[in-house]
């Protein structure tokens, strides 16, 4: 690096390396705490962390590299980092200065990395970390000679304790301020005499590591080998992995529960705060149910999405969620899937926008690709409203059979997630399921603030997001289901004179209610001349064959940005008003169940219900799944394919069940 | 240099070994997969690994690491049986160190 390009830059460039499990996001969130930043690397869809710190007066950048083993680049995260270090990658300069971590626990294995890294004659400061760790399982490193052997300082540290950072610091702004390549001892052979350039290196690191450690050199004791073998068991494995995951889910459900009421409350408040505020009008109109509605439809799930989060981390962070990628790998490769598919399935059933974000745990794109395009098949908590309604209507009264049919919707959403994942591995994204090969870390407490801070990083991407995109396709729904305005129609007028009537009589009561019945004949005629009412005559003809009539029709593009919206749509296109769908679910059920077609027979029978629920069992409808999927794609071409598909999919079985069930003689 | 045919004899498939045996790799069989991670990870020429956990996938021990790995990979690594029952040898000498 000449000097020049150096005092050219703003800031100085600290490029964190390591092997995966060597604690680098400890370090980087004790190095730079909240203000990291996550984004994609250009051109990638490999996740990159950016923080700023001081070191030396001088404002440094510190970029956290995807966990590599090699320089090889055998998977996209490592080819990533390498060109990031070989200053390769678009829009990323080669670094100023590298740091390098070090696990003390276990020194071979990471000095093979290190000795490709110290190669590329970049300022090197090494931290060792997790020397805590080291010290308990009874080893010794001897700092200053691996220091003298690697040629650049090397400094204990444990990241997790905070032990050392303050030395590590003093060795950076030294770096900063004085930058000199490193100078090992002796430099690994290219190769050895067998042509193998790992054997080279692997005895090189040996040598050193041996060199300059004493003590017990296994990381792993006997409580990590007594765990694994009940852990990693086929059966006993697998059966503590589903309960894990249960403990999990349940407390999302429990805990969730509060923040997401408070939310919901919150958002109520504003409406009716803005409501107070805003003269009635379009204005108050966009404002209510297109800004606040809109992006509180969406906002309420933050709970799930960070508790989610937060726990992933920290099983993460104890070493136990390999172990999970590791049992649940020879179910999943039955349909073309690696283990680590499997959080990313089980957390969708939370909500598909968090489980399509873990899914970067996948290394192989294809693998990786597919688990995104079926995630959103798996029942999220946003159907449960929908369930519940529907199978209310199929079978009322009868809760045993509505209960089977209740869980018989979330068994057809995991059969054809798993059906569909085998489709796209036999068709459009063929090949081999990567062959696992998995480190499996010893275990350890885990980092709570680690855990606080992923779910803080993930809770910031989603509310960016419903402020963004989410945002616009909520007031361009409203302005859709809106306009053009038109007068209310003759029957509300007459109801709101009868009103005056009553209410000059004295009857305030009477009054109020033939009011209320005025604002849903007005809200049901408003919405049926609207476009979204005229895009619901308009497509009534391709819907017909599934049961469904233009109210159906507009409720299904009116919940196209999230699905639960269908609930309040039906009560306002079939007469309840939308506090109906609120305050009252049998008011709605019992106008539902009473609601006629033109000829009189009624709207939701048997048949046309149960192809109801089975389209928002296999439909796409929801436009965060659609935002987050072409964040992690890297464009449109694939939310399209899952909209694509999962459409045609829920219209073909929802035209099976129907045609099915009325040959049948089921109306 | 050529490995003798009477010690290539003796070479088994990794996946092959008995649970807490070691062999010593000694060869890469071609074929699908990428085994260049694998070697990254430690599993390379005239290094020391033992089989904690059969089956598939199976568990490895080599460098003082766990590795969880899939037998269709393992099947493409040729190792050198050790001997007897090398799990606390392994553990007193140092996992996975070259022989």
């Amino acid at each position: 690096m000449d000097g020049a390009a150096r005092g050219a830059r703003p800031e100085t460039l600290v490029a964190l390396v390591g092997n995966p499990n060597a604690g680098k996001t400890t370090l980087f969130n004790a190095l730079t705490g909240l203000r990291a930043k996550t984004a994609n690397f250009p051109g990638t869809t490999i996740e990159r962390r950016v923080g700023h710190t001081e070191l030396g007066g001088r404002r440094a950048k510190l970029l956290d590299l995807p966990g590599l083993y090699s320089m090889s680049g055998s998977t996209p995260d490592e080819r990533v980092a390498r060109d990031a270090l070989l200053g390769e990658l678009p829009g990323h300069p080669r670094p100023d200065l590298v740091l390098l971590l070090v696990d003390a626990t276990n020194l071979e294995r990471n000095l093979y990395l290190a000795s490709q890294v110290l190669e590329l004659g970049l300022p090197t400061v090494i931290a060792l970390n997790m020397i805590d760790l080291a010290e308990q399982a009874g080893i010794q490193v001897d700092a200053e000679r691996l220091s003298a052997e690697l040629g650049c300082p090397v400094v204990p540290v444990a990241a997790r304790s905070g032990r050392g950072l303050a030395q590590l610091q003093v060795h950076l702004e030294t770096a900063v301020v004085r930058p000199w390549a490193p100078r090992p001892r002796a430099v690994p052979a290219a190769e050895d005499c067998e042509g193998c350039p790992f054997k080279a290196r692997f005895d090189w690191a040996e040598s050193v590591g041996v060199s300059c450690s004493a003590g017990r050199p296994s990381t792993h004791g006997q409580r990590t080998d007594r765990m694994d073998r009940w852990l990693t068991h086929p059966v006993v494995g697998v059966t503590a992995f589903l309960g894990v995951m249960f403990v999990v889910f349940a407390l999302i459900f429990w805990v969730a529960q509060y923040p997401m009421d408070w939310i919901d409350a919150g958002f109520s408040w504003a409406g009716a705060a803005i409501g107070d505020l805003v003269p009635a009008g379009i204005l108050e109109s966009l404002l209510v149910e297109g800004v606040i509605g809109g992006v509180g439809g969406v906002l309420v799930f933050l709970p799930q999405i960070c508790i989610l989060f937060f726990f992933l981390s920290l099983l993460e962070d104890t070493g136990y969620l390999a172990r999970a990628a590791f049992v649940m790998d020879r179910m999943m490769r039955r349909v073309g899937l690696p283990g680590k598919a499997f959080v990313p399935m089980i957390s969708a059933h939370a909500c598909a926008v968090p489980a399509i974000m873990s899914t970067r745990v996948i290394e192989d794109w294809r693998d990786r690709l597919v688990t995104i395009l079926v995630l959103p098949l798996f029942s999220c908590s946003a159907r449960i409203p929908v369930y519940a309604i529907l199978t209310a209507l199929l079978f009322p009264h009868r809760p045993l059979l509505a209960g089977l049919v209740f869980t018989a919707a979330y068994v057809l959403g995991i059969g054809s997630a798993l059906g569909m994942a085998l489709v796209f591995k036999r068709t459009i994204l063929p090949g081999e399921t990567r062959p696992l090969v998995l480190e499996l870390p010893s275990y350890k407490l885990p980092s709570l603030k680690t855990a606080a801070l992923s779910m803080w990083d993930r809770g910031r991407v989603f509310v960016r997001r419903a402020g963004s995109i989410i945002l616009v396709v909520s007031i361009l729904l409203w302005a859709l289901s809106t306009f053009p305005r038109t007068a209310p129609p003759a029957a509300a007028v007459a109801l709101l004179e009868e009103a005056a009537v009553l209410q000059a009589a004295g009857d305030a009561a009477g009054a109020g209610e033939l009011a209320r019945a005025a604002d849903n004949l007005t809200s049901q005629a408003a919405l049926a001349r609207s476009f979204a009412g005229r895009f619901g005559n308009f497509i009534e003809p391709a819907l017909r064959p599934l049961g469904f009539d233009w109210q159906i029709g507009v409720g299904i593009l009116s919940s196209f940005a999230a699905r639960e919206v269908i609930v309040s749509t039906l009560a306002v296109v079939y007469g309840v008003g939308e506090s109906g769908a609120e305050d009252d679910s049998k008011s709605l059920f019992a106008t539902l169940q009473n609601a006629r077609r033109t000829d009189g027979s009624p709207v939701f029978t048997l048949a046309t219900s149960a192809s109801l629920l089975i389209f928002y069992v296999l439909a796409m409808q929801c436009l965060s799944t659609q935002a987050v999927t072409r964040r992690e794609t890297g464009g449109w071409r694939w939310p399209l394919v899952q909209l694509g598909y999962m459409t045609a999919l829920a219209y073909a079985a929802s035209f099976a069940t129907y045609q099915v069930l009325r040959a049948s003689g089921v109306a | 240099m050529a490995p003798a045919a009477d010690s290539v004899a003796e070479w088994v498939r990794l996946d092959e070994i008995e649970p807490r045996h070691c062999g010593i790799v000694r060869e890469f069989v071609p074929g699908e997969g990428d085994v260049d991670a694998l070697k990254a990870m430690g599993v390379c020429l005239g290094r020391k690994v033992m089989l904690v956990r059969a089956g598939d996938p199976l568990i490895l021990k080599v460098l003082g690491t766990r590795l969880g790995l899939s037998a269709r990979l393992a099947a493409r690594v040729l190792v050198e049986p050790c001997g007897g029952n090398a799990f606390g040898r392994m553990a007193a000498e140092g996992d996975g160190h070259s022989s």
